[in-house]
């Protein structure tokens, strides 16, 4: 319970930034993809199927503030978070750049199908425009991760519960 | 066998979530605007919009406060206090210089509104849009002070947008420059009408409705504002900046580069329904 409440007041935080703070530094015209960002992190530190939910909940409360059709977003960090928790279990590297890494490649390909289920659904086009926003993306997402990955882990470590579950 | 089971309760998750995203896109894009789920939206802007309000706030450059200094007894404390004024100057200075900006901006508007002569209300710009992939902005006015779907955006410079999203006392506007955006307009010098598409934040993409006319280069694009439109006629837009030759398709795409600058915008006019005219709207 105090896990989700620190999550959301992460969530809520990032929506905030993201669009304020960000959209006045921006990298070549993006803004970073913080729920992306959020979402791959949750997944390291939590496992899949707690990167599933986060990545759901993140995504719909970002595509409720959007105008696009909304779940498109929770669909993309849906299969993000998931896909990341499983990954994560099979890497065993201590690589301090594994979470750069991650971050990066997942914001990418996530930004990509992210613009495929779009696109689908015809509100998208320009496969130039999204390949340069997926790189872009990726690359602020991955330069914030040494900022962030830290202070989200104290986040995770302080609002664990006593007791440890397992389920 | 109970990590097994675990990867299978996680694997039905994740399918659930699937689905549930995927109905939520489905019944979203059948339903368009005026859905249940558009309400949530709407609801969701009513909560973030204070917040992002706030943020912003902390963001925007502000002047700091330099105390007096109480103590001017020797040299070097009258050394401290100097450098602290000139600091202070220095601070006044840029503010000032903020206040006169912020201060020729607001005058500009006016100037538009005067030479308009519509019914307009003016609003304050408090946030972006979330993603890299709709150009929107938050403002500060919402249905209680009269904003409604469609409502045309101006600034100084020209058309802004149309609002696409209410709440009680904000509202998001679609810029120009989202791709979802359609504007009928009209060249400044032959009159011949086009459809203005944003073009993801780029210039705009104008269509013109008869592809042998003549465009001059620079030529000022304006709101064509015919029965039945949303904008007003006669807004300025922005200026062609090069025109492709025509080629397989019908029509010739024309490059419009807006007059307003996107990227720095801070207060911007809601253009009321005419009292005269009626309804604007569809």
């Amino acid at each position: 319970m105090r896990r989700a409440l620190a999550w959301t007041a992460v969530v809520v935080t990032a929506l905030l930034l993201q669009s304020t703070a960000f959209a006045q530094v921006k990298l070549l015209g993006a803004k970073p993809e913080l729920m992306y960002l959020v979402t791959v992190l949750l997944a390291m530190m939590e496992g899949p199927s707690s990167g599933a939910i986060g990545g759901f909940s993140a995504g719909m409360a970002q595509d409720f503030l959007l105008n696009q059709p909304k779940g498109i977003t929770a669909l993309t960090l849906t299969l993000v978070g998931y896909v990341v928790g499983m990954a994560r279990q099979y890497i065993v590297t201590p690589s301090p750049l594994l979470p750069v890494l991650l971050v990066a490649g997942a914001t990418f390909g996530g930004v990509l199908f992210y613009g495929f289920v779009a696109f689908l659904l015809g509100q998208l086009s320009g496969v130039g425009f999204l390949l340069r926003t997926a790189l872009l993306a990726s690359v602020y997402n991955a330069a914030l991760t040494p900022i962030l990955y830290p202070a989200l882990r104290r986040v995770t470590e302080a609002s664990r519960a006593r007791k440890v579950f397992r389920w | 066998m109970a990590t097994y089971r675990r990867a299978r309760s996680t694997r039905m998750l994740v399918i659930a979530l699937v689905v549930a995203s995927l109905m939520t896109i489905t019944l979203d894009f059948r339903a368009g605007n005026r859905g249940p789920l558009a309400a949530v939206g709407r609801g969701a802007l009513t909560i973030i919009a204070p917040l992002q309000e706030a943020v912003a706030g902390i963001f925007r450059p502000i002047g700091s406060f330099f105390s007096t200094l109480a103590n001017l007894g020797n040299l070097r404390a009258e050394n401290t206090a100097l450098r602290a004024r000139v600091a202070g100057a220095q601070q006044e200075q840029s503010r000032f210089a903020d206040l006169k900006r912020e201060f020729e901006e607001l005058q500009r508007l006016l100037d538009l509104k005067q030479r308009f002569d519509l019914p307009t209300r003016g609003a304050t710009v408090i946030a972006e849009g979330v993603s890299n992939f709709e150009w929107t902005v938050t403002i500060d006015r919402g249905s209680s002070d009269g904003v409604t779907l469609d409502m045309p955006v101006i600034a100084a410079d020209g058309l802004v947008g149309r609002v696409v999203k209410v709440s009680r006392s904000d509202s998001v506007v679609m810029l120009i420059t989202d791709p979802d955006s359609r504007v009928g307009v009209k060249l400044a010098s032959s009159g011949e009408r086009g459809l203005l598409l944003g073009a993801r934040g780029e210039e705009l993409r104008l269509d013109l409705i008869n592809p042998d006319t003549k465009v001059l280069p620079a030529e000022p694009v304006l709101t064509s504002g015919y029965q039945g439109s949303l904008f007003p006629p006669g807004i300025p837009i922005g200026q062609v900046a090069r025109a492709d030759t025509a080629d397989v398709e019908l029509t010739r795409p024309v490059f419009v580069r807006p007059f307003v600058d996107f990227s720095r915008l801070n207060y911007v006019l809601l253009v009321l329904p005419h009292p005269d005219v009626g309804e604007l709207g569809r």
